[in-house]
C-alpha cells in the first residue's frame, strides 16, 4: 500500500516536473521574443547575435553557463547583461534547450523501418544523400543528421528544400575556357576560385582564369513536391528514420 | 600553350590512394604524416632551390576558428589538402586554401590536439580527442564509420595521425602521464572492425612482466601517442612507446619497466612482437621515446645496413639494425646531458648517481621536454645528413614520492624549468655514419616550440623555429637562406608538395595554415 502511494506521489511529482519544464520553455519563448529576438532573431536563428536554434552554441554550454551569460552578459562581445529575476532566466535557458534539441532526442512518431524503406526506395533520397557511405555525394551526408538538426528543421528540409540551401551544396554549372560544361555543386566559390564536385564524385578545383562562365541555381536540386508525394504517415516514418541517424553518437 | 595548361589544371581529380602510392613515398603528393612510411620527411621536389628561395612568398593562409595549437602535418592528394584540428578535418584546395568540406565531430567528449589524417583508397582516417577512429569519404567528408578504441573515463585519449597500410589502419593511445596501459590497435579500413591489439606493458605472467615488481599493468603507461613508421619489405611496424607511470616516482615499479621508453617492432598482420629495444630503462624523467623511429638504408662500418635512426628525449642519438633490433651505436646530440656517462655495448645507459628526482628537486639534463621530442627530424639521402631539432636545457626534477590517483593526468612530480638556465633550441645536422654534428643553427625564442623539419632534393631543409618563423637553410652547410615570421608559436612540422607543376611549402602555426610558393614568373 505504502509503496503504491509512494509510486503515485512519485509519478505525480514527475508529471508536475515535466510539465513544469515544458511550461518553463513556453514562458521562456514569450520572454525571448521581447528580450532576445532583436539580436538572436525571432526564431532564434541569429542576426546580430549568434544562432541559438541550431544547437551548435547551446550544446557546448551548460545551463549554468547560459544562465551566467544572460545575467551578466558575455565580456568582449555585444551580448549585454539581462538581469532578469532568476526564474525568468531559467525559463529562457529551458527554451534554448527545447529549441535546439536535436531530432534524435525528440519524441518522433512514425515507423523508422518503414522510413528506411522510403529513404532507400520510393523517395529516392540516396540519389544525392548518403548514410554510412551508402548513397550519393551531391547532397549533405546524413549519417548523423539526427544529432545535427532539430526535428522541425528536418521536416522543413524535406518539405521546403529551397527554404535554405546548405553551404557547399549550391548547384552550379561552369563553362571552362576550353569550352567544357561541368555541372555539380559548389563546395566553395569566390571571385577567384571555384571548388566544384560533379555528379560523378569528381572534384574540379578551378581558378578564375580557367572558367568563362559560372551559373548558380538558387533552387535546391531536391524535389520540391514531397508534401504531395508522401502521405502524412510516410512523412512521419521518414522523420522517424532520419531522426535516428546518429553514427557519431557516444554511448 | 594556354589551352593545354587549362586542360591540365581543369582535369577532374578522381584518383584513389593505393597502398603502392604510400610505399612509393612523396612526390607531388604528400600522403602520410611523414610523407613516406619510413619517417624520413624527405621530398624529391627540387623546384625551390637555394638560388631562387628569395622569391618564396606566402600564397594563402587558412584560419581554423577556435584552434589554439595546431599540431597536424597536412596531407596533399592531387591538389586537395587534408588538415586537422581538434575533432575536425578540413579538406582544402591546396592552390588557394579554400575549403572544400569540413567534418566536425560535435559529439566528441574531449578537446585535444591532433596531428593529422591518414589516406587510403577513397577514405580519410583521423582520431578524435576521446579516442574514436573515424573514416570519412575523401570527396565529401561524409561519415563512413566511427569506432571507439579507448575509454576516456580511464584516462585515455588520442592525438596521433593514424597509419594506414594495405587493408588496415593502425592507431595508438595517449594518457600515459595519468596511469593508463598503452596499446596499439589495428582496424579494418573497410569496416572499422578491430583486427588486433598489442599491449606495450605485458600482463601478469607474460614475458617482460618480471620487469615491473608487480606494479599493476593497467596503470603502467607506455602510451603510443605518436605515429609509427613501417618497412614494407620487412613487413614490420616500428612504434615508439611512452614513459612508465608514475612518471617521476620510480620506487613502486622497480625494474626496467618493459616495454616503456622503447621502440617495438611488430608484425602488422598479427600485432605480434618481433623485437624491442629500450632506450631508457626504468625512466624517472618522463623521457617518452616518442621521437620518430626513422628508417634509412645506408652504409655503416663498410656495409649496407637497414638502420633505424632515433634521436631520443634522453639526449642520445641511437642507431639500431631494424631487421633485428641490434644496438649499433649511441652518441650525445646535446651538450646538456648529465644523467648518463654514455651508453654501453649492449645499448644500456651508464648511469650517473644522484640524478633521480627527489621531493626537494634534483637538477638533471636534458629537461623533461627532452633533447628532442615528437617534432619531426628529416633524413636526406642527397646529403646523407639527419636534421634534428635539439633542445639544450636542464630541469629541476621533483617527485611527489607517492602513487597519484590513476586516470587523472597526474604524473607524480614534474620537471621545473631553471630560471637561470633558459633552454635553447638548435637545428642540428647529424652524420648517421659517425653520430657527429656536421653543422648547427642556434634559434632564438622561449624554448617552447614543437616544430620539425622537411628536407628537399632542391638542397634545402625547411624548419619551424622557436620564434614563430619558417626557415629555409642550405641542407649541406646550414646557411640560413630565407625566413618568414608568422606571428604565432609553432607546434607542427612543415611539408612540401606540388600542384600543376608548382612546388609549395606548408606549415601549420598555432591557429592558421600557411602555404608558400615561388612568386609567378620565377
Amino acid at each position: 500500500m505504502s509503496s503504491l502511494i509512494f509510486r503515485r506521489t512519485f509519478l505525480y511529482a514527475l508529471a508536475v516536473l515535466c510539465g513544469g519544464i515544458g511550461l518553463a520553455a513556453d514562458a521562456g519563448q514569450a520572454l525571448f521574443a521581447t528580450a532576445c529576438g532583436a539580436c538572436h532573431g525571432t526564431t532564434g536563428e541569429g542576426g546580430r547575435g549568434p544562432n541559438i536554434a541550431d544547437g551548435r552554441l547551446v550544446r557546448r554550454l551548460t545551463d549554468d553557463d547560459m544562465f551566467r551569460s544572460i545575467q551578466k552578459g558575455v565580456p568582449g562581445t555585444e551580448m549585454a547583461a539581462f538581469p532578469f529575476p532568476d526564474d525568468q532566466i531559467r525559463q529562457l535557458v529551458a527554451y534554448f534547450r527545447s529549441l535546439s534539441a536535436p531530432a534524435f532526442e525528440a519524441d518522433v512518431p512514425g515507423d523508422p523501418e518503414a522510413g528506411a524503406a522510403l529513404f532507400y526506395g520510393k523517395a529516392g533520397c540516396t540519389g544525392c544523400h548518403a548514410i554510412a557511405g551508402r548513397g550519393g555525394l551531391l547532397g549533405p551526408d546524413l549519417s548523423s543528421i539526427g544529432l545535427q538538426r532539430p526535428l522541425r528543421r528536418l521536416r522543413e528540409a524535406v518539405l521546403e528544400p529551397s527554404a535554405r540551401l546548405t553551404d557547399g551544396f549550391l548547384p552550379v554549372t561552369v563553362t571552362t575556357t576550353d569550352g567544357r560544361r561541368i555541372s555539380g555543386v559548389a563546395k566553395n566559390y569566390t571571385n577567384y576560385s571555384l571548388q566544384l564536385l560533379d555528379d560523378q564524385g569528381r572534384l574540379h578545383l578551378l581558378r578564375q582564369s580557367e572558367w568563362r562562365a559560372v551559373e548558380f541555381s538558387r533552387e535546391s536540386p531536391m524535389p520540391a513536391d514531397y508534401a504531395r508525394r508522401l502521405s502524412g504517415a510516410e512523412l512521419d516514418n521518414l522523420m522517424a528514420f532520419l531522426s535516428r541517424q546518429a553514427a557519431a553518437r557516444r554511448n | 600553350m594556354r589551352p593545354l595548361l587549362t586542360l591540365l589544371v581543369a582535369l577532374p581529380l578522381a584518383a584513389q590512394v593505393r597502398y603502392e602510392d604510400l610505399v612509393a613515398g612523396p612526390g607531388k603528393n604528400w600522403l602520410t604524416y611523414f610523407g613516406d612510411y619510413g619517417g624520413r620527411r624527405h621530398s624529391p621536389l627540387s623546384q625551390i632551390t637555394p638560388e631562387n628561395i628569395q622569391y618564396l612568398a606566402p600564397r594563402w593562409t587558412y584560419h581554423i576558428d577556435g584552434s589554439r595549437k595546431l599540431e597536424a602535418t597536412p596531407l596533399v592528394l592531387d591538389g586537395v589538402m587534408y588538415m586537422t584540428a581538434s575533432n575536425e578535418v578540413h579538406a582544402l584546395d591546396a592552390r588557394t586554401g579554400r575549403r572544400i568540406w569540413l567534418y566536425r565531430d560535435e559529439q566528441a567528449k574531449a578537446l585535444k590536439v591532433n596531428r593529422g589524417v591518414a589516406l587510403l583508397g577513397d577514405r580519410v582516417f583521423f582520431v578524435t580527442g576521446d579516442a574514436y577512429l573515424v573514416a570519412l569519404d575523401r570527396r565529401t567528408g561524409g561519415l563512413l564509420w566511427s569506432q571507439p578504441f579507448a575509454d576516456p573515463k580511464l584516462g585515455y585519449g588520442a592525438t596521433l595521425a593514424p597509419l594506414a597500410l594495405r587493408d588496415r589502419v593502425i592507431v595508438g593511445v595517449s594518457g600515459g602521464d595519468g596511469g593508463v596501459r598503452g596499446y596499439l590497435d589495428a582496424y579494418s579500413a573497410a569496416t572499422g572492425e578491430r583486427l588486433w591489439r598489442f599491449y606495450t606493458v605485458p600482463g601478469k605472467g607474460e614475458p617482460g612482466s618480471e620487469s615491473w615488481s608487480d606494479f599493476p599493468a593497467e596503470w603502467a603507461g607506455g602510451a603510443t601517442w605518436m605515429t609509427g613508421t613501417y618497412d614494407p619489405d620487412l613487413n614490420l611496424l616500428y612504434w615508439a612507446t611512452g614513459n612508465p607511470w608514475p612518471d617521476l616516482w620510480g620506487k613502486p615499479r622497480r625494474g626496467e619497466n618493459l616495454y616503456t621508453c622503447s621502440v617495438v617492432a611488430l608484425h602488422p598482420d598479427t600485432g605480434k612482437l618481433e623485437w624491442h629495444f629500450q632506450f631508457t630503462p626504468h625512466d624517472t624523467h618522463d623521457w617518452d621515446a616518442q621521437s620518430i623511429p626513422v628508417l634509412a638504408d645506408l652504409e655503416y662500418q663498410g656495409r649496407p645496413r637497414k638502420l633505424l635512426l632515433h634521436p631520443n628525449r634522453n639526449g642520445f642519438f641511437y642507431l639500431l639494425d631494424r631487421t633485428n633490433g641490434q644496438y649499433l651505436r649511441a652518441t650525445p646530440f646535446v651538450d646538456k646531458l648529465d644523467w648518463a656517462k654514455g651508453i654501453d655495448d649492449r645499448g644500456r645507459p651508464i648511469l650517473v648517481p644522484g640524478k633521480e628526482p627527489t621531493p626537494a628537486g634534483v637538477r638533471a639534463c636534458p629537461s623533461m621536454r627532452g633533447a628532442s621530442n615528437w617534432m619531426s627530424p628529416s633524413y636526406s639521402p642527397a646529403t646523407g645528413l639527419f636534421y634534428v631539432p635539439s633542445l639544450e636545457q636542464c630541469d629541476l626534477y621533483v617527485t611527489s614520492e607517492k602513487i597519484p590517483a590513476a586516470g587523472k593526468g597526474i604524473m607524480g612530480g614534474g620537471g621545473e624549468p631553471l630560471s637561470r638556465e633558459p633552454g635553447q633550441f638548435f637545428l642540428r645536422a647529424l652524420d648517421p655514419q659517425t653520430g657527429k654534428r656536421v653543422w648547427e643553427v642556434p634559434m632564438t625564442g622561449p624554448g617552447t616550440m614543437w616544430s620539425g623539419t622537411v628536407s628537399t632534393a632542391g638542397g634545402l631543409v625547411f624548419y619551424g623555429d622557436d620564434d614563430g618563423q619558417l626557415i629555409a637553410a642550405d641542407a649541406r652547410h646550414g646557411r640560413q637562406l630565407w625566413h618568414y615570421y608568422m606571428g604565432q608559436a609553432l607546434t607542427a612540422s612543415p611539408m612540401t608538395f606540388q600542384v600543376d607543376g608548382k612546388q609549395y611549402v606548408t606549415i601549420a602555426a598555432a591557429t592558421d595554415v600557411f602555404t608558400f610558393g615561388l612568386v609567378e614568373g620565377r
